[in-house]
């Protein structure tokens, strides 16, 4: 299913030409395996596909297999395996090199529709209506929350054995195996998205009310960015923990945690999109920052530490940009779009 | 990218018992062929393989900011956004709320996630209202008055357990609290598919087609019938009718055109605002003045009318001509038919705290003062408007503005030119105790 890519919209800048691949449906969400040896996609028909990491070939597909399409996809750190969630109530852990399912797990009739490994890659925790609940390797149940006040939009780990879940009005940690909840931080607003820093001290959240909301765990500081255009679903923290890149709108919005930041700050707005962003993605060094958007266009900013950056590269897919995934070594970058395209870039 | 096209939703609402989950199971069974989705909040008995049914609990999102007008609904975003990415799998999606659900935040929905206002269109709103019960929900609960005001299309639902004579008298309680919407009666939910999906409800021109007299004025009369008379004495005679009097006033010299028989009309308003002289059976009527008929003696009741020249009456009758069996007869005892019959909407008592209000006016409005105008209204009064929607002629725009709204929420764009249409501005808006004076005044103000 691969192809050269042939068209006048070629990649500019740092993205160089790779290759790209089709799936059945609008590309959900995927993964790199550790290296970039394979490259893991879930699709709205409910397909999960492995594509070869260098040339796109597809290595399997099994289509289908979540009923009414895969709502999440998360890659164990071993990157061996995978987990795939979707609106059929299961979750599936696969082994990347033969795409066999390992385990399955049923949750019920609702969507599942977070999965996310712990860092030590010990648990898997999922979420599904307003329940979180953490899974062992082997698929055994090992803890599930109470009812949260209303359905889970987001969760992240925030240290190997502490989750954080994200709702309307709160943001929760808790302690996995043991379901002790350690912190509760509230604020009345419909949280859409999640994301922590590396060292887990800040939790930032976009809210429905076109606003990013923030805290410090140590202090239980709290702050609001206002000012977006558009909900900011998407975000992302660099892995230094400095930069935190938001969407709402067209332009990337960042807020830089260096000194006493970013309170009293300005945040580097980075404007080159013409539509919406839907999506962000920090590569692990070097201050590298991918974004897509609606009309598709993908670019690639390079940032200083006070937030503010210039584009160095640009692409266009053929769909709404679903997801970007850079190659754990930052040697390539990864598109999901909304027509089904994966495409991938090499980085120069 | 091209843009496809939006995927129509429509709204089900209505009270527990109102006969919802039939309709929907109806709605699913039937041979259409639209592969429809449906979310529902109210765990029904739905189930039917040609359509994807999804569960989701109702999750009203308020923001930071209190404002109720931004309340959305958190599971119609998520499900939805999921949904339209295999939308080309999806012709149609239909939300069914509880019963006790406030319409306002799922039509909100559609107005503030930018997202969600990318790929779907609200088609309409339907509620389902149970005959029988609704006098006294409406009595009880601010939900069931909102669903009411809410709707595109209301349902009078379980007709076969309520007399005709209630069922109008209901139809004319509801007509009066939403004025826009469409009232279609049922037995047990049994109304065609094309009744609450593809609506086009927010197409105001369709509206306007099938009740071209909804952005009316109201009249403190009913009828007029326009009589062309020889000089001579006449007879109007009247049967038993529903009340004991009824008020009139003839017009002398007029003419048979609509425009005509209006601007009779406006007339005719002053002069029912004038104390009414009481005529008994076998006196005279004078022309021109405000008259009450008195017909309280049982069978037909005479009176009469002495005309001195060759000329067209026009009787402005507070009822029907067929209430009360109305007849003018000459000397002689011939009937004469009247040469021209109009009827008129009625004035009445308005009990509800919720109702209608619709303008009508020809003329261009200015953009500037019109935002500001709205603007002003709908942060003042926002809450309490449910639903407003119309078409505005701008000056120097040659489309018609087309706008619609749900509490302070409101959109609008250019749509069709004007053509050779006449350049006419027609509003409705719904909400609870409105100031009909002040919006009218606030509106014609606006006008260049």
């Amino acid at each position: 299913m691969s192809a050269a890519i042939q068209n006048d919209d070629g990649p500019r800048g740092v993205l160089r030409r790779g290759w790209s691949a089709a799936v059945g449906d609008y590309a959900i969400a995927g993964g790199w395996s550790l290296r970039g040896e394979a490259l893991m996609v879930g699709d709205a028909a409910g397909g999960v596909y492995a594509f070869d990491g260098k040339s796109g070939a597809t290595n399997w597909e099994r289509r289908g297999v979540h009923e009414g399409g895969v709502l999440a996809v998360a890659v164990h750190p071993s990157g061996t395996t995978f987990a795939t969630a979707g609106q059929d109530g299961r979750v599936l852990i696969w082994g990347v090199a033969e795409g066999q399912v390992q385990q399955a797990i049923d949750i019920g009739d609702d969507w599942v529709e977070n999965v996310a490994w712990s860092p030590d890659g010990q648990w898997l925790a999922a979420s599904c209506s307003r329940q979180v609940r953490a899974y062992g390797v082997d698929g055994a149940e090992v803890w599930r929350s109470d009812d949260h006040p209303s359905t889970v939009s987001a969760i992240a780990w925030s240290s190997a054995g502490e989750l954080a879940t994200a709702c309307y009005g709160r943001v929760t940690f808790f302690d996995v195996p043991t379901g002790e909840l350690r912190q509760k931080l509230e604020w009345q607003g419909s949280l859409v998205s999640m994301v922590l820093s590396p060292d887990g001290d800040i939790v930032a959240c976009g809210s429905q009310d076109n606003t990013v909301h923030f805290w410090r765990r140590s202090t239980e500081q709290d702050a609001m960015m206002s000012g977006y255009s558009a909900k900011p679903s998407a975000l992302a923290f660099d892995d230094t923990g400095t930069l935190l890149a938001t969407g709402g709108g067209e332009a990337v919005t960042v807020w830089s945690f260096q000194g006493s930041g970013p309170e009293g700050t300005r945040p580097g707005v980075l404007e080159h999109h013409v539509q919406p962003v839907t999506t962000l993605a920090f590569a692990r060094r070097g201050m590298r920052l991918a974004s897509a958007a609606r009309d598709g266009a993908v670019v690639v900013w390079s940032l200083e530490r006070d937030g503010n950056g210039r584009p160095i590269g640009t692409a266009v897919l053929a769909g709404i940009g679903a997801k970007l995934y850079w190659r754990p070594d930052g040697r390539a970058l990864a598109a999901l779009d909304a027509q089904g395209g994966v495409t991938a870039w090499r980085i120069g | 990218m091209n843009t496809p096209r939006k995927v129509p939703v429509s709204i089900l609402t209505g009270f527990l018992g109102s006969g919802k989950t039939t309709l929907l199971n109806r709605i699913l069974s039937e041979e259409h062929g639209k592969r429809i989705a449906v979310i529902e909040n109210e765990y029904g008995e739905v189930g039917i393989d040609q359509a994807l049914v999804i569960n989701a609990d109702e999750e009203i999102f308020e923001m930071a900011n209190g404002c109720i007008c931004c309340t959305v609904r958190g599971d119609l975003i998520r499900v939805l956004g999921n949904l339209m990415k295999r939308r080309d799998k999806f012709d149609y999606v239909l939300v069914e709320t509880t019963g006790l659900a406030d319409p306002g935040p799922v039509a909100q929905t559609f107005f503030m996630d930018d997202e969600i206002r990318a790929e779907f269109a609200l088609d309409g709103i339907v509620t389902l209202v149970d005959a029988a019960h609704i006098e006294q929900q409406l009595g009880r609960s601010d939900e069931s008055t909102e669903q009411i005001a809410f709707a595109d299309i209301l349902v009078l639902n379980k007709t076969d357990l309520v007399n005709d004579e209630a069922l109008d008298r209901l139809e004319a309680r509801l007509r009066d609290m939403n004025r826009m919407a469409r009232v279609v009666r049922s037995e047990r939910a049994d109304v065609s598919v094309d009744t609450v999906l593809n609506l086009g409800a927010f197409d105001l021109d369709q509206v306007l087609e099938r009740r071209p007299t909804f952005l009316e004025p109201e009249y403190p009369f009913e009828w007029t019938g326009v009589y062309s008379l020889d000089t001579g004495r006449y007879e109007l005679d009247l049967d038993d009718g529903p009340d004991p009097s009824m008020s009139l006033v003839v017009v002398s010299d007029q003419d048979t055109d609509d425009a005509a028989l209006r601007e009779s009309a406006e007339w005719c308003v002053r002069r029912y605002a004038e104390p009414a002289e009481l005529i008994r059976p076998g006196e005279e009527i004078p022309l021109g003045k405000h008259v009450n008929l008195l017909l309280d003696s049982p069978g037909r009741k005479s009176f009469f009318l002495e005309v001195d020249t060759q000329v067209r009456v026009a009787l402005y009758a507070e009822h029907g001509a067929d209430e009360f069996d109305l007849q003018l007869g000459n000397a002689e005892g011939a009937e004469i038919m009247p040469e021209v019959e109009r009827t008129w909407v009625a004035q009445h008592e308005h009990d509800d705290e919720v109702g209608s209000i619709a303008i009508e006016r020809d003329g261009d409005v200015d953009p500037k003062k019109l935002d500001a105008w709205i603007g002003e209204l709908l942060r003042e009064r926002g809450v309490d408007i449910f639903r407003m929607k119309g078409f505005i002629s701008l000056a120097g725009e040659s489309r018609r503005f087309v706008f619609q709204g749900v509490h302070m929420l409101i959109d609008g764009q250019p749509d069709r030119p004007w053509g050779d249409s006449p350049r006419r501005n027609q509003l409705v808006f719904i909400g609870r105790d409105l100031d009909e004076q002040s919006i009218r005044q606030g509106f014609e103000a606006c006008l260049v």
